[in-house]
Parts: structure tokens; C-alpha cells; sequence
């Protein structure tokens, strides 16, 4: 992050906006807002929200991973592969 | 994340997460068993490929990690990041102001409620002041992707070769050579 603190130790108003904006356009549906606390307790309900569900995709593609390791395995061909992609 | 950055975080984390399933032995774990380790090994490889630079990648580890050293980690970060007592002081001077409306009150309680959620979602966020709390929030969700991306093209690749080897039963190697390359493109 280029935005550092004030001399004083104390973060100004402006980098937390700054900082607001920035986790706002990271979220899907990024829609411009006002500032104020309502808009920043969605922003908040939002992050959290996509949070989870960054966190449940990751669930299923390991879940999808290891069932598809285990396919590998009884070819034998899982250990093969990490080898082989691992020399590369 | 910029492309030479997003790039050098995938390879990091595709090459730690291999290694971890490699040292598993997933070849003797039950179904459950398997699952766990994939998503433990998928964390881990996440936090070691994202480095020092935030707060995120030492809790992750450490909650996942069984050693002795991992209850030494509060204290690192405590170091490196505000204190969460400052944040009181000025709490004891807000409640000694006059009466705010209540919409406000409601409003702010709200936030702190919600601050108090992203807090448990965000690796290592119970120990951080709430503007700390924003930047590791941003620089989890954005490695997040990341390792949902890579992820993805893993599993879509590994399925791919699964079924072309099967089918053609093509040299497995050469398959996990084109795997590596389109993973980390």
C-alpha cells in the first residue's frame, strides 16, 4: 500500500476513505456510495460476505481435488504427475 | 494484484501446495481424511507463497500448525501491529460526550457489530485495531482469489488429464508439463 501514516502516529480521514474505496472496488457489485456509517456497515456486511463465500469456493475445489487425487491414485498416476511437475 | 506480482504469488503457491499433497500420503487417508489435508495443505501453501508482507499468512499458519512455536505468534503480532488498548481509551472518552441521537447509536453499534464479524473471518484479525483490520481484510480477499483461481485451473486441468489419459493413455508427464503452464499463465 502506498499510503502511509501522518507523522503525528494518527491515521487522517482521508487514507481512511481512501482505504474504504479501495476494499469497495475490490467487492463484486462495486457501486459508488455515500459515506456515513450505513454505507460503511455494508461495506463491512459485504466484505464479510464475500469472504464466505471465497471460502466455501475453496472448499469445493478441494473437495473436487482430493476426489479426483484419489481417481489418480488407483492409476497410480497421481504420485507420477506431482513428480514430474515438481522437476519442471 | 499486478501481473508480475499475481503471477509470482500463483507459481509460489501452486509449487508449496503440490509439495504439501506430495508429503501427505493422501494415498492412505479416508475420504474425510483426504479433504482436510487438501484444503489445510490449499491454506498453507496460500500463506507461505503470500510472505511477511501482512498479518494473515503467521495466523493462518499457526492455527493450522500443531508446534509449540505457534503460541509464540500473539506476541509477533503484537508487535508489529496497534494494540488493541488504545482503541478502549477513546471508547471510555466517547461514552463520557453528550447523548447522540439514537439512529446514530444504532448506527455505530451496527458497524462494531459488523467490525466484529470481519474480525473472526480474517486470519489474525482479533488482535488488530479496525483500520489494520481494512488492509489485511483487502490483502486476504485479494490472495483469496487468487488461490481460488489457481485452484480451479488445477482441478479443471487434473480432470482433463484424467480423462485424456484414460482415453489416448498419452504419457502422463508430458500432460503434467502443459498442466504446470496453463496453472500458472
Amino acid at each position: 500500500m502506498s499510503s502511509r501514516r501522518s507523522s503525528r502516529g494518527a491515521i487522517s480521514e482521508e487514507e481512511i476513505n481512501e482505504l474504504i474505496s479501495k476494499l469497495q472496488s475490490l467487492l463484486p457489485n462495486a457501486r459508488r456510495r455515500g459515506s456515513g456509517q450505513a454505507s460503511t456497515t455494508k461495506l463491512l456486511k459485504e466484505t464479510c460476505s464475500y469472504i464466505k463465500s471465497l471460502h466455501r469456493e475453496v472448499d469445493d475445489l478441494s473437495d473436487r481435488l482430493s476426489d479426483l487425487m484419489s481417481t489418480m491414485d488407483h492409476n497410480s498416476a497421481g504420485a507420477e504427475i506431482i513428480r514430474s511437475i515438481l522437476r519442471s | 494484484m499486478r501481473g508480475p506480482t499475481a503471477k509470482a504469488f500463483k507459481q509460489g503457491f501452486l509449487r508449496s501446495f503440490l509439495l504439501s499433497l506430495k508429503s501427505c500420503r493422501t494415498g492412505d487417508m479416508s475420504l474425510q481424511e483426504r479433504k482436510r489435508a487438501v484444503r489445510s495443505s490449499a491454506d498453507a501453501a496460500m500463506a507461505t507463497a503470500r510472505g511477511g508482507g501482512a498479518i494473515w499468512p503467521r495466523a493462518l499458519l499457526a492455527s493450522s500448525s500443531s508446534s509449540p512455536s505457534s503460541s509464540s505468534w500473539p506476541g509477533l503480532l503484537l508487535n508489529a501491529a496497534k494494540v488493541k488498548t488504545t482503541r478502549c481509551k477513546s471508547t471510555a472518552r466517547r461514552c463520557c460526550r453528550p447523548k447522540r441521537s439514537s439512529s446514530e447509536m444504532i448506527a455505530r453499534r451496527l458497524v462494531r457489530k459488523r467490525t466484529k464479524i470481519l474480525r473472526g473471518m480474517v486470519p489474525g484479525g482479533e488482535l488488530l485495531d479496525s483500520v489494520s483490520l481494512l488492509r489485511e481484510a483487502m490483502d486476504y480477499v485479494v490472495h483469496l482469489r487468487a488461490q481460488v483461481a489457481v485452484l480451479r485451473r488445477v482441478s479443471n486441468a487434473m480432470h482433463h488429464m484424467a480423462a485424456t489419459s484414460y482415453l489416448t493413455g498419452l504419457d502422463l508427464s508430458r500432460l503434467a508439463q502443459g498442466l504446470l503452464h496453463r496453472v500458472c499463465n
